[in-house]
């Protein structure tokens, strides 16, 4: 038992803010305006996730190359270069709209003005990583995620018809543009690139071998099926509460309105604190992440294990990215909307980062014995086309439908 | 010569980046489609009033969160407001209704101005989740009428 | 390390990591120095100097205006092919990065670190 715990619990801090911006505000507008048949492709983003993130994972310990490392070899300088500066614009963005949602949580919780509490944040997020070891921060907000389990609480509180919710979990294409919109949209959000390839360095932080392969797995597939669990509870929840009323949720507050419903004033605060906590990680990643890239492909030392003095460019970057996110976010551009680029923009560059790492991840001479299996191999391409699908319809959808405006 | 030459080509930018806005805009015509779209919103937006508001009622809330909420909405509310306002109608036998939507659209606002004043009180939330409940019934009706209108 | 085949050579040597004896990091294979007949791989080269080479025309261009021209021992390094120990992962290197003038981007000297108000 105390083992399977603590297996639990490294998990947790592993992937460490399961859900972020992205996924909250797509999950929340998903259930209002289509309750629950969009759960499908929560599944697909979920499942997408944790292949991606296995295959990096794995590729890491075995050949000690992180995804930009893979990038840079596989596809050359050129062709790399493309994907870095796609991944990097996008992270940017990401990097702001999460700094924005930390500021609009606080605004909710200490109704000071957004602004200043951007301000604060990207202070708080320096002074966290500076002082806190990196395992420690990682659990921190692995832990502090958890307490957005109040959803599935609110779900079973709600008590919905889960004819209706088995019902949405089998795919279905509706016609309508702001349907199609929303499956890129709900996909794009559970599977970010900087997610995996935050991970994918830390495993190289760590030291990970061909050891820690099973750890590598249980992560993928446990660590982000609990944050699959909580999205389909968003999904829930917020169908369940708003879609028969026509609510129509364009704010980060609107997510805890169901958990405030069900169990007042400690749901909200849970839910709240939950979703700081999410948001919070994903800052970090994603702005390390965009460090993380640029520093492989580039050939300059970098890890956050190495500290200031021993890779300085690697440290001037992460700082300058968190520069631009606060100005990013303090533009006057609702955090939300600047989510809805991020999510949908990233997704169009996804091909490029994936394919590399799919393709080093079935090679022998570069992953021995621990190349892509049969499983491994089907799932990754069948992954690829998707992805290629949804990368391709993502702009003409997001333009069609004036970026989900209807 | 390099220099005049990316003068030249900034400024042939900035024009076709003005006029592509001027022709993204629509300058300002409001469809019967628009305008259905715009007193839905606003039936949206007084839906998720009457949840902050129920929570204020019930005591089920943080006062900083219905604050900010009313405040967010009431925003929303008045941005649709003068985006109705401001229109010219496409069909001008809409007028009555995009007069009516307006209306609500600052019934609605005023009633979140009250809550984001009151973001404790229990009685005063009770009122604004009622009162916005028959602001949404109007905001229906008027978009039951345009789908009416409508060929 | 294999000799045969030097395209393959190349090919895999090209965008590699390159380490210091240390392990340090100290800039990837910018580009393969080939001499004789038939080529041998002579040199590696490292270098924001040399990412032009690496980019089609106009592209070269514009980054030539942010890299400036190509300074050998300023933005544009030699690393002669007898340095190399080991070529796995990563191209190891017999020697550490100061003796063979690499790794100044890295430098924490060169840097603001410095010159902060602590150090």
């Amino acid at each position: 038992m105390k083992s399977i715990l603590k297996i639990a619990l490294g998990i947790i801090a592993a992937i460490g803010g399961f859900l972020d911006i992205g996924d909250l505000v797509f999950t929340t507008q998903a259930g209002a305006l289509f309750r629950y048949d969009l759960l499908w492709a929560v599944v697909l983003g979920v499942v997408g996730i944790a292949v991606y993130a296995e295959m990096s994972g794995r590729v890491a310990a075995v050949s000690g190359r992180p995804v930009f490392d893979v990038i840079r070899m596989r596809m050359g300088f050129g062709l790399g270069l493309v994907a870095l500066v796609a991944s990097t614009a996008i992270n940017l963005l990401t990097v702001a709209a999460e700094l924005g949602g930390i500021a609009i949580v606080l605004e909710l919780l200490f109704d000071a003005p957004y602004s200043m509490f951007v301000i604060a944040a990207a202070i708080a997020l320096v002074a966290i990583v500076a002082l806190l070891p990196f395992g420690g921060i990682e659990r921190v907000f692995g832990y502090g995620g958890l307490l957005l389990f109040v959803v599935v609480a609110t779900v079973f509180h709600q008590n919905p018809n889960w004819g209706d919710i088995a019902q949405g979990f089998v795919p279905s294409l509706d016609s309508s543009t702001l349907y199609l919109y929303f499956v890129v949209g709900v996909f794009a959000a559970a599977l970010m690139p900087y997610e995996v390839h935050f991970y994918s360095s830390g495993a190289i932080e760590e030291g990970w071998t061909e050891q820690n392969l099973k750890e590598n797995r249980l992560n993928a597939i446990f660590g982000y099926g609990i944050g699959g669990v909580l999205a389909v509870g968003l999904v829930i929840a917020s169908g369940y509460l708003f879609h028969p009323i026509g609510v129509e949720p364009n704010d980060l507050g609107t997510v805890a309105l169901p958990m405030q419903g069900a169990f007042g004033e400690t749901g909200l605060l849970l839910a709240l604190g939950g979703m700081l906590f999410c948001v919070g990680g994903a800052a970090i990643d994603s702005s390390f992440a965009a460090s993380y890239n640029l520093a492989q492909f580039l050939g300059w030392e970098w890890g956050r294990y190495q500290g200031p003095r021993k890779a300085p460019r690697f440290t001037a970057s992460w700082l300058v990215f968190l520069l631009l996110g606060v100005a990013i976010a303090q533009s006057g551009i609702n955090p939300v909307e600047i989510t809805e680029y991020s999510v949908v923009l990233s997704v169009v560059a996804l091909p490029l980062t994936y394919l590399p790492v799919l393709l080093i991840a079935g090679d022998r001479s570069f992953m021995d014995d621990y190349a892509n299996g049969r499983v491994a191999t089907l799932l990754g391409w069948l992954y690829f086309a998707v992805i290629i699908v949804l990368a391709l319809a993502a702009i003409p959808l997001l333009l069609a439908t004036n970026g989900g405006g209807g | 010569m390099i220099g005049t030459g990316r003068k030249r080509a900034r400024s042939s930018a900035a024009l076709l980046l003005a006029a592509l806005a001027l022709l993204g805009s629509g300058c300002g015509d409001l469809s019967n489609d628009e305008l259905n779209r715009g007193v839905e919103s606003l039936s949206a937006l007084a839906a998720q009033g009457q949840l902050v508001a129920n929570g204020v009622a019930r005591d089920a809330t943080k006062a900083t969160y219905a604050r900010v909420m009313a405040k967010t909405l009431s925003e929303q509310s008045d941005h649709e407001a003068e985006k109705l306002a401001d229109a010219t109608l496409e069909e001008p036998e809409t007028a009555d209704q995009r007069h009516a939507a307006v209306a609500v659209a600052g019934e609605i606002s005023g009633l979140l101005s009250e809550l984001q004043t009151f973001p404790g009180d229990e009685r005063h939330g009770a009122l604004v989740q009622k009162h916005l409940e028959e602001a949404q019934e109007k905001a229906d009706a008027i978009v039951a009428q345009l789908s009416g209108d409508a060929p | 390390m294999k000799r045969e085949g030097d395209i393959y050579v190349v090919h895999r040597l090209l965008d590699e990591q390159i380490c210091d004896s240390d392990g340090r990091r100290i800039g990837r294979v910018d580009d393969v120095e080939l001499q004789g007949n038939p080529p041998r791989v002579t040199a590696l080269l490292v270098g924001e100097g040399l990412y032009p080479r690496r980019l089609p025309r106009r592209l070269a261009r514009l980054a030539r205006r942010i890299s400036g021209p190509e300074r050998w021992g300023g933005n544009a390094l030699r690393i002669p092919w007898e340095e190399v120990d080991d070529l796995a992962a990563t191209v190891k290197l017999r020697k550490k990065a100061e003796e063979l003038g690499l790794g100044m981007g890295d430098d924490p000297e060169r840097w603001i670190v410095r010159r902060l108000p602590w150090n």
